[in-house]
């Protein structure tokens, strides 16, 4: 037992917790999950919901799980029959106004307010005489819709424009049964980290319109992943339907991204579905690209660098993984090696209420994996270099305005019609962050691992399988096993 | 004869096929007078004594709305429960910005007929039908679109009902 730890026991489970903790995050802790709505840990507490009432020993009435803290040997139960039937009554409430459009809802199947009621809800109305509340859908922003008629007036959504993003456009509006979630008349939700509330929302009320009716959520497969948006290298989780991905949402990192990430990221997996990729190895073969096998383009790789010595260059992508920008140094070790990368610069857009949370004005994953590599943000110099190179080696750079007197060898995902890289000897179709895992390093110095969300198109390989199948075919010093 | 076949004799009676034949078209005949069992398929296709089980699963219908509209909404129950995986179901957006289904096909030859569509249904939009006629001239025309299955005009099952199953 550690010292200055509080004990206390929830659903007869002793638990031991630091001094301070919410009865909710301690039940968390004992594996109970308190039913609840308006508590959100990355949210200040507000209490409004009532949905998380417990009984506490010795207290004189039922007691909300979410703003009670935690003393030495409280007792909690929550599947007592009054904490209970105080539950089922909150949730009566607010089936009262509830439309029953779950068939039409894009939460359905992640609502929790679905989950709450199909757990210790009533089985049937006793307002059914009475007509529904109804007012239209409102736009609310550039991704985000509010149906009022499905709002429970959790107020996530009003704390975190509040307290977190520090743009207080959102507010409870009208009083009693009319209140709805107003916004601010000459306003729009168009913070950067608005779309935020969406996931925040317990329930279908606030709706991305780029997600809206494109999925069922038990349709969609999860995969773990890191943003691909900027150097901040938020935790995300890709969601895929039918091997596309289709929606991004956060995932908790306490560390990095709390439990949050900007729009620019939440709408950066576009790219990640294109159709126009490369499918097979090309050679160049009588002066024109040929497709083939991958036997063959390795043996035409290897033998230009055998062939070749002197100068390399290796013009590459700050969102290229870790494990594959090391492996493309180590592949031209036997040269006199230069690596640089370009970094698309957008606008730094900060998350006021988080500190240390920003969209980042470099506007790709791995810049700082890219540097602690050697690689240099000298482009144009490099650029420059690669004229003159014996070998240049380009890494998923699709717009690398590379000319090149050497040997020019392309790993990429896709080849536009007018591309430098078309004059490439051989050109490598390799996977994109979707379709391989890998490290990112963030702009702190977090490596962080992603993993496969979906399957390759055609031939393609991750960068880090061509590149070690190279390096143990030439027999350089640290081929991967 | 170098064999000598011994030759029962027997009387008459016994030996005649006259009365067994008179017997079997006594039979046959006393069928005539009997009522009729056979039906006139296809010209009569149900009688008073038999007709389909009102809750037969034959092909799918598709229910509409006042205005013609098929009554789905997407939701994406139907291929989520169908142990044949034969529904296919693209959901998008009319103008209105009311959810409806862009593509929606059921291929009838995978379909099991397990009616797990139309109970599942939350819209009784889907149906599965009282039907059985369903020859082609080819195999394509077997995967029904949302046209034809709004088009289609047969009776809709009654399912099998829990608290009423003998069907009263």
């Amino acid at each position: 037992m550690a010292d200055g730890m509080i004990n206390l026991t929830i659903d007869g489970a002793p638990v031991s917790v630091p001094p301070g903790t919410l009865v909710i995050e301690a039940a968390k802790q004992a594996g109970v999950l308190v039913p609840h709505y308006c508590y959100h840990p990355g949210l200040p507490v507000a209490g409004v919901c009532r949905m998380c009432l417990v009984e506490i020993e010795k207290a004189p009435k039922l007691a909300i799980a979410c703003a009670t803290t935690v003393t030495e040997g409280m007792v909690v139960k929550t599947q007592t029959a009054p904490a209970k039937d105080a539950r089922q009554g909150v949730l009566e409430f607010l089936l009262i106004n509830h439309p029953l459009d779950c068939p039409i809802c894009d939460q359905a199947g992640e609502c929790e307010l679905q989950d709450f009621v199909f757990q210790e809800g009533r089985a049937r109305t006793r307002y059914g005489e009475f007509a529904k509340r109804f007012n239209p859908v409102e736009d609310f922003g550039p991704d985000v819709l509010y149906v009022p008629n499905r709002c429970i007036l959790c107020t996530r959504c009003v704390r975190f424009m509040e307290d977190v993003a520090k743009e207080p456009v959102l507010n409870v509006s009208e009083r009693g049964d009319r209140a709805f979630i107003g916004i601010h008349p000459e306003a729009r939700l168009d913070h950067p980290w608005a779309g935020n509330v969406v996931d925040l929302c317990p329930v279908g009320s606030l709706l991305s319109k780029d997600f809206l009716h494109k999925a069922r959520a038990w349709e969609l497969d999860k995969t773990a992943s890191i943003c691909t948006g900027c150097s901040q290298g938020c935790n995300i989780t890709l969601d895929t339907r039918d091997e596309v991905v289709v929606r991004v949402r956060p995932r908790p990192n306490l560390e990095v991204n709390r439990y949050f990430i900007c729009d620019h990221g939440r709408m950066h997996y576009k790219w990640m579905n294109r159709g126009d990729r490369i499918e097979a190895p090309l050679v160049r073969r009588d002066g024109e690209l040929k497709a083939t096998d991958w036997d063959e383009a390795l043996a035409r790789v290897q033998a230009i660098l055998r062939g070749a010595s002197g100068k390399a260059v290796a013009l590459v992508s700050a969102g290229a993984s870790s494990e594959a920008l090391a492996l493309v140094k180590r592949l031209l070790s036997g040269f006199s090696w230069t690596g640089a990368f370009q970094i698309v610069m957008g606008e730094e857009a900060p998350l006021a209420g988080v500190p240390n949370l920003a969209l980042r004005a470099e506007r790709a994953p791995n810049a700082k994996g890219a540097e602690n590599l050697g690689y240099t943000r000298e482009y144009t110099q490099a650029l420059a270099a690669a004229t003159t190179a014996a070998v240049v080696l380009v890494l998923d750079d699709a717009d690398c305005a590379v000319e090149t007197n050497g040997a020019l060898i392309y790993l990429g995902t896709v080849l536009g019609d007018n591309a430098a890289c078309r004059r490439a000897d051989v050109i490598l179709p390799i996977t994109n962050v979707a379709e391989e895992e890998g490290t990112f390093t963030n702009r702190d110095g977090r490596d962080q691992r992603y993993d496969q969300a979906k399957p390759a198109p055609g031939m393609a390989q991750p960068a880090a399988w061509i590149l070690g199948e190279l390096i143990s075919a030439m027999g350089l010093a640290g081929a991967p096993r | 004869m170098a064999i000598g076949v011994k030759v029962m004799k027997r009387p008459t009676e016994q030996t005649s096929y006259l009365r067994a034949t008179l017997k079997g078209m006594a039979l046959t005949f006393s069928h005539l007078l009997r009522p009729k069992v056979t039906m006139q398929y296809p010209e009569e296709k149900s009688s008073k004594d038999w007709t389909l089980s009102s809750r037969w699963r034959g092909t799918h219908r598709m229910l509409t709305d006042e205005q013609g509209r098929a009554k789905c909404v997407a939701c994406g129950l139907c291929p989520q429960i169908c142990p044949a995986n034969c529904i296919k179901l693209v959901p998008g957006e009319d103008e209105q910005g009311n959810r409806y289904p862009l593509i929606y096909e059921i291929d009838e030859f995978r379909c099991i007929f397990c009616g797990y569509c139309q109970e599942v249904c939350p819209e009784e939009a889907i149906h599965v039908g009282v039907h059985y006629e369903n020859s082609e001239y080819s195999r394509d025309r077997f995967v029904y679109d949302l046209e034809r299955l709004t088009a289609q005009t047969h009776p809709v099952s009654t399912l099998w009902d829990p608290s009423d199953p003998k069907g009263e």
